[in-house]
C-alpha cells in the first residue's frame, strides 16, 4: 500500500517545477508578442528553432555524463565534422553522380563519418583507460584526451579544407507561412526530428533491455558488470548515440543556416553545454528545456540588446539559474552517478 | 555425496600489498547443500565471496563450479555459468524501480541485440515481467512493483536482492549476510523462503553473523580466520569447536550486524 502511495507522489512532485517554470516562462513570452508583435513572436519562433539545435547537442553531452560520468570534448567537433564532410563531398564533387539529391547524400555520410569518429574516441579515450586503469569514469584523463580530439579533428578538418567558413547549398527553400510567420521548411525538420530523437531515447532508455543496462551501468559500473552487463559492450552504444546526436544536429544546422566552417561547432557546443547545466546534469528532459530555453534566450537578447549581448545574457542567465538551484532546472541534488 | 561439488574452492590465496587475507582456503560446498560461511570480523569472508564471484583475481589455487574452472572468467560471465550472488551492503539501484531492479536479473539471458532493444513489456507476452513478479511474490514481498527501490524499507531492499540474484537461473546462489538488519519475523520468513528455493535443487553458500539463522537454515558451515579456514564440517558442532571458540574470542553470541564500509 504505502509503495502504491509512493509512486502516485513522485511524478507529482517532480511535474510541478517543470510545469510551473514553463508556465511563467510561456507567460513571459506572451507578454513579450502582445507588447512586440510579430516581429517578437518571429523572433520566439527562431529560438525555439535554433533551441532544438541545441538540444539535440545537449542530450549528446548529457547523455555521456548521466551514464559514464564523462564529459566528452569532442562533441563539439562531432557536430562540425558533419557539416565539413558533407561539404567537402559536395563542393570536392565525389557525389555528383546524385544529382539533385547529393546534398541529403553528402549529410547522411557525414552522419556516419561522425559515428564512426565517435566509436574512434571511445576506443582512445575511454576503452583504453578503462583496460589499463581499470576505472576510467575516475579520471579525468578521459577528459583531456577528448579535449585532444576536439583539437586534432578540427585542424585535420582545416588542413584538408581550409579555415573559412563555407556556404552549404540546398535545392530548395521551403519557408511556410503561418499567420503570418516565417517558419523555415528545414527547421520545422529539424524539431521533428530533434524530437523524434528524444521520443526513441527515452523509449530505449525506460523499456529496453539496453536502456536498462545503461542505467545500472550509469549507477554502478562494478555492480552492473557483476550482474552479467557487459559493460565494454553496452559503452560503445553511448558513444554511437553521442555521434548520432550530435552529427543529426550538425546536419540540421548545416540545412537550417547554410554555413559550414572548422569551427562551426564551438558555438554550438558551448551554448549546448550550458543548456545541459541549465536543464540539470544527465537529464534528458533538462537537456530539452535548456536547450530550448538558450535558443529563445539569444534571439530575443540579439532583438532587445543587439548581438553582442548574447553571451553575456546566456551565460548570465545560467550563473543566475545555478546560484538559485545548483542542480540545475530538472536535475536531482546527487551531481556525479546515478541520473538517467 | 557426489564425486563433483557444486563448489570447490582449492588452495585459492589472495594478498593485498602485504596482506594476506585468504592463505591457502580449501573447501567443497557439496550439490544442493545450505552452508554458511561465518567467522569474525575481517575474517576474510567477503573477500572469499568477492574472489569466488569474480570481482578480484585470485593470486594462487583454483576456483570452480560444478566440475567447470571459472577463476579466469570474467564476472560478468560467471553469472552466465550459473553463480550469482547478493551483497553485504545492498546494491539494487536506487533510481530503478523494483521490477525494473529484479529483471536485471534476468539481463545475463538477453545476448542477442534485438533482445537488448526489445521493449521489455512484449517480448513472449510478458513472460520476464510475469516470471519477476512470481518471484517477487513467493518471496513475500508485497510492494508495488512500480515503485521506486530508494524510498523502500531496510528488509525489503535485501530481500528484493536476494530476489535478483535469483532471477538470472543460478546453479549457485551466495548470499553476503540476508539477514543483517532485518527483524525476528522477517528472518524466519526469508530462512522459510531460502529453504523452498533449495529444495528445487539450488545449492546455497551463505555468509551471516545471525547463528541462529544459521543453525535454522545451513547444516553445514565453514569457518574463516584472518584469511584461514578453521572448521569444516555440520553446523551442530561448531560452537564446540575450540579453534573456533578462540577466534571468537569466547563470545557464543556473535553480534547480528556488521559495519557495511568494512574492508573487503
Amino acid at each position: 500500500m504505502s509503495g502504491t502511495a509512493a509512486t502516485l507522489k513522485k511524478p507529482q512532485a517532480a511535474l510541478s517545477r517543470p510545469v510551473l517554470i514553463g508556465a511563467a516562462i510561456v507567460a513571459a513570452l506572451a507578454v513579450a508578442v502582445a507588447i512586440g508583435g510579430k516581429v517578437i513572436a518571429q523572433q520566439i519562433v527562431s529560438g525555439l528553432m535554433l533551441g532544438a539545435i541545441y538540444m539535440t547537442v545537449a542530450m549528446a553531452f548529457t547523455l555521456t555524463i548521466g551514464v559514464l560520468n564523462f564529459l566528452n570534448f569532442t562533441i563539439p567537433t562531432l557536430f562540425m565534422l558533419t557539416g565539413m564532410v558533407a561539404w567537402g563531398l559536395v563542393h570536392r564533387g565525389f557525389l555528383s553522380f546524385a544529382g539533385g539529391w547529393a546534398w541529403l547524400l553528402a549529410l547522411v555520410i557525414g552522419v556516419a563519418v561522425t559515428v564512426v569518429a565517435s566509436l574512434i574516441v571511445e576506443r582512445f579515450t575511454f576503452r583504453y583507460l578503462k583496460t589499463k586503469h581499470g576505472d576510467a569514469t575516475e579520471h579525468a584523463i578521459p577528459l583531456v584526451s577528448s579535449l585532444g580530439f576536439l583539437l586534432i579533428f578540427e585542424h585535420l578538418v582545416l588542413i584538408a579544407m581550409g579555415s573559412e567558413a563555407q556556404r552549404f547549398q540546398i535545392p530548395f527553400k521551403a519557408d511556410i507561412h503561418f499567420f503570418g510567420l516565417v517558419l523555415g521548411g528545414a527547421q520545422l525538420l529539424s524539431l521533428a526530428l530533434a524530437v523524434a530523437i528524444v521520443a526513441v531515447l527515452t523509449y530505449v532508455l525506460k523499456h529496453t533491455r539496453m536502456g536498462r543496462a545503461l542505467r545500472t551501468i550509469a549507477e554502478s559500473p562494478d555492480t552492473a558488470s557483476l550482474l552479467g552487463v557487459d559493460v565494454t559492450r553496452i559503452v560503445p552504444v553511448v558513444f554511437v548515440l553521442t555521434g548520432l546526436l550530435a552529427g543529426v544536429a550538425g546536419a540540421l544546422f548545416t540545412i537550417n543556416y547554410g554555413d559550414v566552417s572548422p569551427f562551426m561547432g564551438d558555438h554550438v557546443g558551448t551554448k549546448a553545454i550550458a543548456a545541459m547545466v541549465l536543464g540539470g546534469l544527465g537529464s534528458i528532459w533538462g537537456a530539452i528545456a535548456g536547450g530550448l530555453l538558450v535558443g529563445l534566450t539569444e534571439t530575443l537578447s540579439i532583438h532587445y540588446f543587439g548581438g553582442d549581448s548574447v553571451q553575456m545574457v546566456v551565460w548570465g542567465l545560467l550563473l543566475a539559474v545555478i546560484i538559485l538551484r545548483p542542480q540545475g532546472l530538472f536535475g536531482t541534488a546527487s551531481i556525479g552517478k546515478g541520473k538517467m | 555425496m557426489p564425486a563433483e561439488p557444486m563448489l570447490r574452492v582449492s588452495h585459492v590465496v589472495k594478498r593485498f600489498g602485504g596482506l594476506t587475507v585468504a592463505d591457502d582456503v580449501s573447501f567443497d560446498v557439496p550439490r544442493g547443500a545450505k552452508m554458511a560461511l561465518i567467522g569474525p570480523n575481517g575474517a576474510g569472508k567477503t573477500t572469499m565471496f568477492n574472489l569466488i564471484s569474480g570481482v578480484y583475481p585470485i593470486d594462487g589455487g583454483e576456483i570452480s563450479l560444478d566440475g567447470q574452472v571459472i577463476d579466469a572468467l570474467p564476472a560478468r560471465k560467471r553469472i552466465g555459468v550459473g553463480l550469482s550472488r547478493s551483497f553485504q551492503n545492498i546494491r539494487l539501484m536506487p533510481h530503478l524501480t523494483v521490477i525494473e531492479n529484479v529483471m536485471l536479473g534476468q539481463h545475463v539471458q538477453a545476448t542477442s541485440l534485438a533482445s537488448l532493444l526489445a521493449p521489455v513489456g512484449w517480448q513472449r507476452g510478458g513472460r520476464w515481467r510475469r516470471m519477476a513478479e512470481e518471484r517477487l511474490r513467493q518471496a513475500g514481498i508485497d510492494v508495488d512493483p512500480d515503485s521506486a527501490v530508494s524510498g523502500l524499507p531496510y528488509g525489503v531492499r535485501k530481500k528484493i536482492e536476494v530476489v535478483r540474484a535469483l532471477m538470472s537461473g543460478p546453479r549457485l546462489l551466495m548470499l553476503d549476510e540476508p539477514a543483517a538488519g532485518l527483524n525476528p519475523r522477517e528472518t524466519a520468513e526469508l530462512s522459510a523462503f531460502l529453504k523452498g528455493i533449495a529444495e528445487d535443487g539450488l545449492t546455497l553458500l551463505v555468509v551471516e553473523h545471525d547463528m541462529s539463522f544459521v543453525h535454522d537454515l545451513c547444516e553445514q558451515t565453514v569457518v574463516l580466520n584472518f584469511g584461514r579456514l578453521i572448521y569444516d564440517g555440520p553446523t551442530k558442532g561448531v560452537q564446540d569447536d575450540e579453534a573456533v571458540r578462540e577466534a571468537y574470542l569466547g563470545t557464543r553470541r556473535v553480534a547480528t550486524a556488521e559495519g557495511a564500509g568494512r574492508a573487503a
